[in-house]
């Protein structure tokens, strides 16, 4: 021990540690200092976790369209312990907002922001900005449906800025549309740009509190002032160890969801923003076409005014929140007013399907690709990976020209195998490529399979199920609601005889009396709730 | 206080540490590649071959060519790395003085992959190989 109070000492002699760490740990706290005081410690905390956090997840992280989706697929689902970084990044972005607002509401209603504390005020306002911006770049970094379509979103909203819109789009997408440019200068400002404000603001903040001390009770309490450690750094430090279990516990048992990759011809996908952002989104229900700049840039941009000079605004020492009815009723009515929208807006948000939950065309394409015609490329040192290992990087057409007759497309593939696949049953193989992709596991049991696989050979060239294969006729996700086994036999086989209008060309002699009355029984049990067929 | 702090330190130190040092630690896998056919290759003399391997690289899906000498003897055959044991240069067969030679450093290796010269450590690394009906394959 000896020799490490010398090396200490040597230390201190050379840079003035002990002094530091003195300055640090004996901040004199005005007397009544309680448990109110903890919130800006937890904000902290949380901020430099999401500091390390995302340090680590840019180990792993491709900010490129081709790979960005793969490599956190990757963090998420095999690198160990990487589904739970993500989980603490993830909702480690929610707690720091949750933070950020309950710190901002404290200082509110105790009346901290006043004089001498203005600059202190503001340069937390500007943190939240920084913290929302964290929020809106990292959204779209995954690059999932999710990411996409909503960064579309908010760069349409930043578009319906009045004139000079279409080049702040322009500037934020990096080029004429959403892509690898948008993709890297977004990754530039999520990890370059802010973190660089946030610890520049935060050091700020923190000397300010310093500088005025902070402001303690509302009603000074008479008294000698006492020292920072240990009497309220045991209360910090509880306070931080309760938010970081229950974060660790989130991280760590609920699953952060990705989305399909990103797909611009998907135009079926409805993004809803995280929740922090979803009262926003909501207000722009209620100020359609012309007005919506009022939702988009007025009403926000006066809050986030007003917000920023309250203390210049509510300027007399009082701090009794009684005594400020009027700074307490606005605040108040805008904490309301947003938790209102959220709701609403929550109430209105549509549910995903799983990405990784195997649709029937799913099912049935992983039989397809079993088939030895694949194999004779896609095997252990054969011209192609296994199927089990091809991760579609090509578009569908081209897959789906592959699958039907894969000379065509790779001119001398060795031993081209003879003959193709017909385009319903390449449809299934691409559909099971994408949900492998996806993370998705092919489900052990699976009900009604024949008649799945029947389905995925035939119907999918013509007829859409889950979102899935070609829109010629009707939709059959929940055909079991409108027709019984029976009917669709009996239809499927001839439709002509069921009705003599039908387009439909009649099955009955591709298919056996076995297959047609499983494929039959397979779309009755088509029924709200049914799912992918794979329960 | 102190075993508090201690522990959420800890906490977050091995989450994180075990994510960056994971695909690090992680067991090496190896597979059966089929690389000649037996008849191909001549008796006695170290034939370089490129075997394709796909393998994952993380998040993506890489192609790695890897050159082997296949030796054989009769119906046996041996394999052996083509990577110099010294630094990582390329070694190859060089017929007249019946050496595998690296261009680096002199290196310097007989038909069975022993040092005959230079600086290399130890002789050639050796993969096991086995006949599928006259293909050989090799595991690597």
């Amino acid at each position: 021990m000896p020799r490490l109070t010398g090396l200490i000492d040597w230390l201190d002699s050379r840079t003035g540690i002990k002094a530091g760490r003195a300055h640090l740990l004996d901040e004199p706290l005005p007397p009544g200092v309680n448990w109110w005081f903890v919130l800006g410690s937890i904000l902290l905390f949380l901020l430099a976790l999401q500091l390390l956090s995302g340090i680590v997840l840019a180990m792993y992280y491709v900010a490129a369209p081709d790979h960005a989706y793969d490599s956190i697929r990757y963090v998420t689902d095999h690198l160990p312990f990487g589904g739970f970084v993500r989980g603490l990044h993830f909702f480690g972005a929610s707690f720091i907002v949750i933070a950020a607002l309950a710190h901002m509401a404290r200082v509110v209603a105790f009346g901290s922001y006043k004089s001498p504390r203005e600059v202190t005020w503001l340069t937390g306002v500007a943190l939240l900005l920084v913290i929302m911006a964290f929020a809106l770049t990292g959204y779209l970094l995954p690059w999932d449906q999710k990411a996409y379509w909503a960064t579309t979103v908010t760069i349409n909203i930043a578009r319906s800025t009045p004139l000079m819109g279409e080049s702040i789009a322009a500037v934020m997408r990096g080029g004429s549309q959403l892509g690898a440019l948008t993709l890297l200068r977004w990754y530039a400002v999520h990890v370059l740009l802010l973190p660089g404000a946030l610890v520049a603001l935060v050091v700020t903040h923190l000397y300010l509190m310093r500088r005025h001390g902070i402001s303690g009770p509302i009603t000074p309490r008479s008294g000698a002032p006492t020292p920072f450690y240990p009497y309220h750094a045991i209360r910090d430090t509880l306070a931080v160890a309760a938010v970081f279990a229950v974060l660790i516990t989130m991280a760590a048992t609920i699953r952060v969801p990705l989305d399909g990759m990103a797909d611009p011809s998907d135009a079926t996908y409805v993004p809803r923003p995280e929740w922090y952002f979803l009262s926003l989104f909501q207000l722009l229900k209620y100020f359609p076409g012309r007005l919506e700049p009022v939702a988009t840039l007025v009403i926000p941009g006066v809050v986030v005014t007003l917000v920023a000079l309250l203390p210049f605004l509510d300027r007399r020492p009082e701090r009794h929140p009684a005594r400020r009815r009027l700074v307490m009723l606005a605040c108040g009515l805008l904490a309301v007013g947003a938790g209102t929208l959220t709701y609403l807006g929550l109430k209105d948000s549509p549910t995903h399907a799983e990405p990784g939950r195997f649709t029937p065309l799913a099912i049935a394409g992983a039989e397809f690709a079993a088939d030895q015609r694949c194999a004779a490329c896609h095997r252990t040192g054969g011209a192609a990976n296994p199927m089990s290992d091809t991760r579609i990087t090509k578009d569908h057409d081209w897959v789906l020209a592959h699958i039907r007759d894969p000379d065509t497309i790779t001119p001398g593939s060795r031993k081209p195998p003879t003959g193709g696949m017909r385009e319903s049953q390449a449809r299934s193989v691409i559909s099971y490529l994408q949900h492998v992709r996806a993370g998705g596991v092919a489900p052990s049991t699976v009900e009604h399979k024949q008649g799945i696989l029947v389905y995925g050979a035939w119907c999918a060239s013509c007829h859409i199920m889950d979102g899935e294969g070609v829109k010629n006729g009707p939709e059959l996700t929940r055909i079991g609601e409108k027709r019984d086994a029976k009917w669709l036999q009996a239809w499927i086989a001839d439709p002509g005889a069921v009705d003599e209008n039908a387009d439909m060309p009649a099955f009955g002699d591709r298919l056996s009396a076995d297959e047609l009355k499983a494929v039959a029984e397979f779309l009755a049990a088509r029924k709200h709730g049914a799912g992918g067929g794979s329960n | 206080m102190a075993i508090i702090q201690a522990a959420m330190g800890a906490t977050v130190a091995f989450v994180l540490g075990r994510t960056v040092v994971g695909p690090a630690l992680g067991a090496k896998r190896t597979d059966w590649w089929p690389a000649a056919t037996l008849s191909d290759l001549t008796e006695g003399e170290p034939t370089p071959v490129t075997i394709r391997r796909a393998q994952t690289d993380g998040y993506r899906q890489t192609v790695n060519r890897e050159v082997v000498f296949l030796i054989r003897t009769k119906d046996q055959v041996t394999a052996l790395s083509s990577t110099c044991t010294h630094l990582g240069c390329r070694v190859a067969w060089d017929a007249e003085a019946a050496l595998l030679k690296c261009p680096c450093h002199g290196g310097r290796f007989d038909r069975n992959g022993a040092v005959k010269a230079g600086p290399p450590p130890v002789p050639l690394a050796r993969f096991a190989t086995r006949i599928e009906s006259g293909q050989v394959m090799v595991e690597l």
